[in-house]
């Protein structure tokens, strides 16, 4: 038997046609793969019309600071969003070559073609291509091609970046002992993304614009700004730089792609052997004991909470939403006033934050919720079961946020108020949360890689909980309002008509979820279960 | 377990047209089928996972999609392809199971123990399901359906991916059940499994009853899987294909 020597052509193909069997008779994705063929072209114009300005308006200053910052933002753009909120597109996972006799290289190379292939690249692509158009305003057609150059190799960079840290983070996730630190890390990043973005624009209130410019000199020099800044090397006669800066670019994409293989193969390893090890001594208390905490009822109710309790510990994907939440939730205050503002302007919105980790928890559970309804647990005894325990993490670390934002105002006594606030938007959240949480439920992939997104109507629904966090604001706006024009009052009675508004939020939205609920209960089951392939 | 005239579309595809079936109380009744032959969709109609386009399901008598909670209450499931709440250590989960049903604490401690020890899970293993092998999982899926003493078993291929210790294990388990007058409802592709256990069988194919009766009516003088084979129509081997092999 012969074989020739495999390309990145089969990769590629096996993409498109993976993308386009997706999309086969299944309207709503075609609709949702519409809205992200529109988006990825808003950012391609819109991208591409900044990166142009420069040359327009014929200013090489200009360009010397936008194109290596532009193209830095690009980079990392590419390295924290499918980390934090997209996942990765998982649809060639490398674990199903692992039969194949594929040498490294070829498998590396026909990945990284693959991952080339998509909408996120090709409008990186387009957008980048306005520094292209400004080198050759600035600089005429040989800055222009070695513009063009750069825009390419800085594409291979995102592409590398992105595919080397998720594919190393996952490893390090799937791993037991690693994989509580990963979780923190990201969920550490994820919170800080949010202060960052507020001291970067207090930063660039107040700075002038020759620090920009020697920022951006610098990062002219690093990796990810030096193949942005080639072009305007070429326009500006420092052709000495080019080759540096060339080399700079490529020796970076070569050791990404060689830190992504190895932990590819570790990937393709794991995926068929995994290691089991018993970690905890046996113990000789009781079932019942070992499942309840102390103090719940030796009930179904108790079960329930019990059980859901344990399982915000002990899911990753749950535990890191809680963390991540826990930093936002604490930090907010605090990066609201270092930017100037009052700490306490957001708690409505921290509060309706909290409920959102329901928005689909039936999904984390998947196909095991098949249990409750063999068993027939009543929707009424579900839903307060699982908002109890959720309560349970939630309301110390609402005290704690309130706690954070009377310290932060120099001004104690507001602190009950501001927790009836948080309380109230809260409980209104959670009565919006619920039923969704029913009626527009996901499937989650059953993946050990926790960036892994189910491809399908998943990010829309994911949408759907945007919208309930801003209606819940509205709903609890009122009291905010009262807040402000009752003055003094409302630190006596803030607590009382926080816990009492919030408590009528949460008794509608879980008496209706109930009721969806007890309707719905197999077809809740089969959204939640993931295709088999 | 009486099935009614099921029916399920998937979409376009007709998954289970129309099944009926009587189960006999105190009967050990394999339901056989090719993959793909719409045993476990009908299997999780009858249970009440799963709502059928048409037809009706009793357990016991009961409706199970008119009056579940009765229906559901002296059933034991073991489903197929589905997780276990699987973040709980062994005893967690079926003492989770126990007070789902509404059990007393005392009762589901000692059935719970009685039942890791006699399936050998270990009634102080502090390991959690998702860690367990497959065979493992299988019991204890077994050892959940089994807690609160039910009268009627479904078990949607209990015997795959478990190894010959642990089958034979089940096997005598599941005899003793229907001795004290229980009835099992279980799908297979395994044909001496079901040839050795079952006195009631029913073979589907393509989402439709094709065979059922006891398992003498059934296979008559031949073995079950000749009779199996042909019903569903499946060829043999000629020897002309695959000659490079």
């Amino acid at each position: 038997m012969t074989t020739k020597a495999v390309g990145v052509w089969p990769f590629v193909r096996l993409k498109l046609r993976l993308t386009a069997n997706g999309l086969r008779g299944r309207p709503t994705r075609i609709v949702l793969f519409v809205l992200g063929v529109l988006l990825a072209g808003f950012f391609a114009i819109v991208g591409y019309a900044s990166f142009a300005v420069p040359g327009v308006i014929d200013d090489p200053h200009v360009a010397g600071m936008l194109l290596p910052l532009g193209g830095t933002a690009v980079i990392l753009g590419w390295l924290f969003f499918p980390l934090i909120f997209f996942g990765v597109d998982e649809s060639l996972d490398p674990a199903r070559f692992a039969l194949l006799p594929l040498p490294r290289r070829t498998l590396i190379t026909g990945l990284f073609a693959a991952a080339l292939t998509g909408l996120p690249a090709l409008a990186t692509l387009a957008a980048t291509a306005g520094m292209v158009d400004s080198a050759a305003r600035l600089g005429g057609p040989v800055a222009a091609t070695a513009q063009a150059a750069g825009v390419l190799l800085g594409l291979f960079l995102c592409v590398a970046v992105s595919r080397a840290v998720t594919s190393a983070f996952a490893t390090a996730l799937r791993s037991r002992r690693s994989r509580d630190l990963a979780a923190i890390t990201l969920a550490l990043l994820a919170a800080a993304i949010g202060p960052l973005q507020l001291a970067a624009l207090a930063g660039a209130q107040r700075a002038d614009w020759d620090t920009v410019g020697s920022v951006a000199r610098v990062v002219a020099w690093t990796p990810v700004g030096a193949p942005y800044s080639i072009g305007l090397d070429v326009a500006e006669g420092r052709t000495w730089q080019i080759p540096l800066k060339l080399l700079i670019a490529l020796a970076t994409i070569v050791a990404l792609l060689w830190w992504w293989s190895t932990t590819v193969e570790s990937a393709m390893v794991g995926a068929t052997a995994g290691p089991r090890r018993k970690t905890t001594a046996d113990t000789t208390r009781p079932p019942v004991d070992l499942l309840l905490f102390r103090r719940a009822p030796r009930t179904r109710f108790g079960a329930l909470v019990s059980r859901e309790i344990r399982y915000w510990w002990r899911e990753t994907r749950r535990r890191a939403s809680l963390v991540t939440f826990s930093m936002a939730a604490l930090f907010l205050p605090v990066s609201l006033t270092l930017g100037a503002g009052s700490p306490g302007s957001m708690t409505i919105f921290v509060g309706a934050l909290a409920s959102l980790a329901l928005a689909n928890q039936f999904g984390f559970d998947g196909t095991a919720y098949a249990t409750n309804i063999t068993t027939g647990v009543p929707g009424r005894v579900e839903i307060n079961s699982r908002a109890t325990a959720h309560a349970i993490f939630t309301i110390p670390l609402l005290i704690a946020v309130a706690a954070v934002i009377g310290a932060l105002s120099a001004n104690p006594a507001r602190i009950p108020s501001t927790f009836g606030l948080l309380i109230a938007a809260y409980g209104v959240g959670l009565g919006l949360v619920l039923p969704l949480s029913v009626r527009a439920a996901y499937a989650l992939p059953e993946s050990t890689n926790p960036f892994a997104m189910s491809s399908g109507g998943g990010p829309a629904k994911g949408l759907l909980a945007m919208g309930v966090l801003i209606a819940a604001v509205i709903i609890s706006l009122p009291l905010q309002l009262i807040a402000l024009f009752i003055g003094p009052i409302w630190l006596w009675i803030g607590l009382p008509v926080g816990i009492a508004y919030g408590a009528a939020g949460y008794l509608i939205g879980s008496g209706v979820a109930a009721d969806q609920l007890d309707k719905r209960m197999p077809e809740l089951l089969a959204t939640i279960t993931p295709n088999r392939s | 377990m009486s099935l009614h005239g099921l029916v399920k579309h998937f979409d376009t595809k007709l998954a289970v047209a129309g099944v009926s079936l009587e189960v006999p109380a105190g009967s050990f009744y394999g339901l056989l089928g090719p993959n793909g032959a719409g045993k476990t969709t009908t299997l999780s109609m009858a249970v009440g996972l799963l709502r059928p386009d048409q037809g009706h399901a009793f357990l016991l008598g009961y409706d199970v999609w008119a009056d579940p909670a009765t229906a559901k209450a002296r059933l034991g499931v073991l489903p197929d392809g589905v997780r276990l709440f699987d973040r709980l250590t062994g005893p967690e989960l079926l003492a989770y199971h126990g007070l789902l049903r509404g059990m007393d604490a005392a009762t589901v401690n000692q059935r719970a123990r009685e039942l890791l020890e006699v399936l050998e899970l270990g009634s102080g293993n502090r390991t959690l399901v998702v860690d367990y092998s497959a065979g493992m999982k299988k019991k204890i899926g077994l050892a959940c359906a089994l807690l609160h003493a039910p009268r009627l078993l479904v078990l949607d291929e209990p015997f795959e991916a478990v190894d010959p210790v642990s089958a034979a294990l089940i096997r005598d388990i599941l005899q003793r059940f229907v001795a004290g007058g229980g009835t099992v409802v279980f799908s297979s592709h395994v044909m001496e499994v079901v040839e050795r256990l079952c006195d009631h069988v029913a073979i589907m194919s393509s989402g439709v009853l094709r065979m059922h009766g006891t398992l003498a009516q059934v296979k008559g003088d031949r073995s079950l899987e000749e009779v199996f084979v042909q019903v569903v129509g499946g060829r043999v081997a000629t020897g002309s294909e695959l000659a490079w092999l």
